[in-house]
């Protein structure tokens, strides 16, 4: 009967060794963001408020703050990556970053390359006024008016064609240039995504307003590789969760509470779905 | 059961005897030294017994474990969290068809007498399977805290909705307009109803349905690379088994000079039969698993989402009308939602319009992967058509038409509405019925396994010792 025993072990083993290797075979080469112990994250160095990189290096701004609240909620160390707009979609694709929170834009064309978490947030197109400015309440106002477009971005383009308002376009290389612009009354407004705008508006400090027009719905998600239905998954419960918990709300107070960014609803988005 | 022999020439020894030397467990009866003593002979047998028994054991165990695996993933997806996360999927089109009918009523004012109380009494109905669909959800969300905090927070949000409904209702019939945008004042309570419903209440529903959905897909994940690991354990175990039963045949045979012993032959025949029947088994539950997932549950889900989506589309265009003031919020997430059921490339509405009238196919969305086949070509004519009528009804809103707009989106775009929703019902049908015959096929072949199993089982074990006894019993 002694004999039996190693015979059986080594069957045994043989059949373990057969299960992990069908099993190993075909989860073989997938990578998950649950995967690493530390995962980097692009954010925007950029837009005040939103994804900003401070003289010392460090990144502070909304999308910096869910980052972080993410990356907790993971179990994820964090470092952060400068991404710009044009780069977001390589740093992705490249495994340059895990993830990416940089007012990223929820597209059809972008998820053909990409894996969207979230949205974490929804923005609207809006408006930025001076703070005498009575004649412009929503996107229709805008005809005739001179508004200022910042090469790269398509905001300006889209009042026109989307929304067919006969709009003056006046184009400007940055949004510094937009700004005192607008306050040397060059240009009547800037419209782009309210909280890059509500991000200018905090830092310039000299009272320019958010019409809160509110038009043009665009979803903010998290960046991934394409793929990773498990990472995304969990990404979602964690932005899930920042909405349960409180800290969704008390992020959009904090950082765009004080250029009055219409902040009466604030509820976790529809997500995207992972698969 | 076996043929007689001829009586061993010695007195077997009353004892086990120390001094055999061991033969190599795994060695074959070809490499086998000569001529080993005598006395080792019934130990011999026991051992390779043992080893033959030890591997079918693990044959059938991984058989059972298999098979397990195998219902288990079916009975998650076929019986349990696939048809409640279906259910969930009802709750966004319930919540959606809710505030839709709402604004149809209000739209409606005086001028519609009957059909009011209808899309009333169509409100309450729905309101009424979405409570159903919540308490499915709640049991779905089992002991996650998150998903229990949704379900909570949706039924506050829709005691709020009701409310403000009830408000809405009536100081519009107490303003007794005509068809067409009702009052200001009736107007305002509606739009923090429908925020509320659309801003907060429908993406919880609908992220509800996602997680829901992750049950089924670990599910299927994991039973994707545990029902082919175990059908490969089977189909190793079984070979070995079966070489165990050889060996031991050989072995006897040899020893005591005889060809056949007739009830291990049968054993091995058994055995054979055992394994073929397992693998093969277990081979079609996965290929019923992957049926199940991706040409039932998949498409089915993916179905509701894009009838949830669109009856929100709908909705819209009776919203576009009551609403001056936001008319053009309206009429751009009306867009947004038709771009996620049937994506074409389109900056607005018109090229949008454009496109759809022109396109048959290349398109993208929920719906893209849908299109091929009868239902699914159906389901793109009624869709177009659907698009059809929208332009029109917007034309006529453009040109100040206000009462010609309402009568058309109360008419025709309804009426056309209702058929695109009709061949979305019938597509869906379709893959439910895949859904179902392959859940249904894998059970029935799992049954018949078990209920051969133990006969296999009891069977084998029986001729293994009836062809091993009578040899050992000589040695007494």
């Amino acid at each position: 009967m002694k004999r039996i025993f190693p015979v059986a072990l080594g069957l045994t083993a043989l059949l373990a060794v057969t299960g992990l290797l069908a099993g190993g075979c075909a989860a073989g080469g997938r990578k998950s963001v649950l995967d690493a112990d530390r995962i980097v994250i692009g954010v925007r160095p950029d837009l005040p408020s939103v994804g900003f990189r401070r003289p010392d290096g460090t990144f502070e701004g909304f999308d910096v703050d869910v980052a972080r609240y993410i990356a907790r909620k993971l179990g994820k160390g964090v470092t952060f990556e400068p991404v710009l707009a044009a780069e977001r979609e390589k740093a992705i694709t490249s495994g340059k970053a895990d993830l990416v929170l940089a007012t990223y834009t929820i597209s059809m064309d972008r998820k053909q390359k990409v894996l969207f978490a979230g949205p974490y947030h929804i923005s609207y197109q809006d408006i930025l006024v001076r703070r005498d400015e009575g004649g412009i309440r929503n996107v229709r106002d805008l005809k005739g008016r001179r508004i200022c477009e910042v090469q790269g971005s398509n905001a300006a383009q889209r009042v026109v064609t989307e929304r067919k308002v006969a709009a003056q376009v006046v184009p400007f290389p940055d949004y510094a240039g937009c700004l005192a612009a607008l306050k040397q009354d060059r240009v009547d407004a800037i419209t782009t995504n309210d909280v890059i705008l509500a991000g200018l508006a905090i830092r310039d400090g000299s009272g320019l307003r958010l019409a809160n027009a509110q038009f043009n719905e665009q979803r903010t998600g998290v960046g991934m590789r394409k793929g990773d239905v498990e990472g995304c998954e969990e990404v979602n419960r964690a932005i899930t969760e920042m909405y349960q918990d409180g800290t969704a709300s008390r992020l959009l107070h904090h950082w765009f509470g004080k250029a009055g960014l219409n902040l009466s609803t604030i509820a976790v988005p529809q997500f995207e779905g992972c698969s | 059961m076996t043929t007689v022999q001829a009586p061993p020439p010695s007195t077997p020894p009353s004892a086990t005897p120390p001094s055999a030397p061991p033969a190599p467990a795994g060695a074959l009866p070809a490499v086998r030294p000569p001529a080993p003593p005598r006395r080792s002979v019934p130990r011999r047998i026991r051992v390779i017994t043992g080893v033959t028994v030890t591997a079918l054991a693990l044959l059938f165990g991984s058989l059972a474990v298999g098979s397990a695996a195998a219902r288990d993933g079916l009975r998650v997806i076929g019986r349990d969290a696939g048809p409640q996360v279906l259910a969930t999927a009802g709750l966004y089109f319930g919540l959606s068809d809710m505030d839709a009918q709402i604004a149809d009523a209000l739209l409606m004012g005086q001028g519609y007498g009957g059909r009011r109380q209808e899309a009333l009494a169509r409100y309450e109905r729905r309101r009424s399977e979405a409570n159903d669909a919540l308490m499915k959800a709640f049991a779905l969300s089992g002991d996650d805290p998150a998903g229990r905090r949704t379900v909570q927070s949706v039924l506050d949000g829709l005691g709020r909705y009701e409310r403000l409904v009830g408000q809405a209702l009536l100081l519009d019939s107490q303003a007794r307009h005509p068809a067409g945008a009702p009052p200001e004042k009736v107007v305002e309570v509606y739009r923090q109803a429908t925020d509320l419903m659309r801003l907060v209440l429908l993406p919880q529903a609908y992220n509800l349905t996602l997680e829901s959905g992750t049950i089924v897909r670990r599910t299927y994940d994991d039973k994707s690379l545990t029902v082919p690991a175990l059908r490969v354990a089977v189909i190793v175990t079984g070979l070995v088994a079966l070489a165990c039963l050889v060996w031991l045949q050989v072995y006897l045979a040899r020893r005591f000079r005889r060809v056949f012993g007739l009830a291990l032959l049968a054993a091995t025949l058994a055995t054979a039969v055992a394994l073929v029947a397992g693998a093969s088994v277990l081979g079609q539950d996965e290929r019923d698993l992957r049926v199940a997932k991706t040409q039932g549950f998949d498409p089915v889900l993916n179905v509701a989402r894009a009838r949830a989506i669109s009856n929100s589309m709908q909705g819209d265009q009776s919203r576009y009308l009551l609403d001056k003031v936001r008319a053009d919020t309206y009429e751009h997430t009306y867009l947004d939602k038709a771009q996620t059921v049937f994506y074409l490339p389109a900056g607005n509405l018109d090229a949008y319009h454009a496109g759809v009238a022109a396109s048959r196919q290349g398109y993208l969305g929920l719906m893209g992967d849908r299109l091929g086949g009868r239902a699914g070509e159906q389901a793109l004519s009624a869709y177009q058509a659907f698009q059809r009528a929208d332009t029109g009804f917007r034309a006529l809103a453009a040109s100040g038409r206000a009462d010609d707009a309402v009568a058309a989106r109360l008419g025709e775009v309804r009426q056309a509405f209702d058929t695109y929703d009709g061949a979305l019902v019938t597509l869906s049908r379709g893959h439910e019925a895949a859904f179902r015959w392959a859940v249904g096929d894998g059970e029935r072949a799992l049954d018949d396994l078990w209920r051969l199993l133990p006969f296999a089982i009891g069977g084998i074990a029986l001729l293994i010792l009836a062809g091993v006894w009578p040899r050992l019993k000589e040695y007494r």
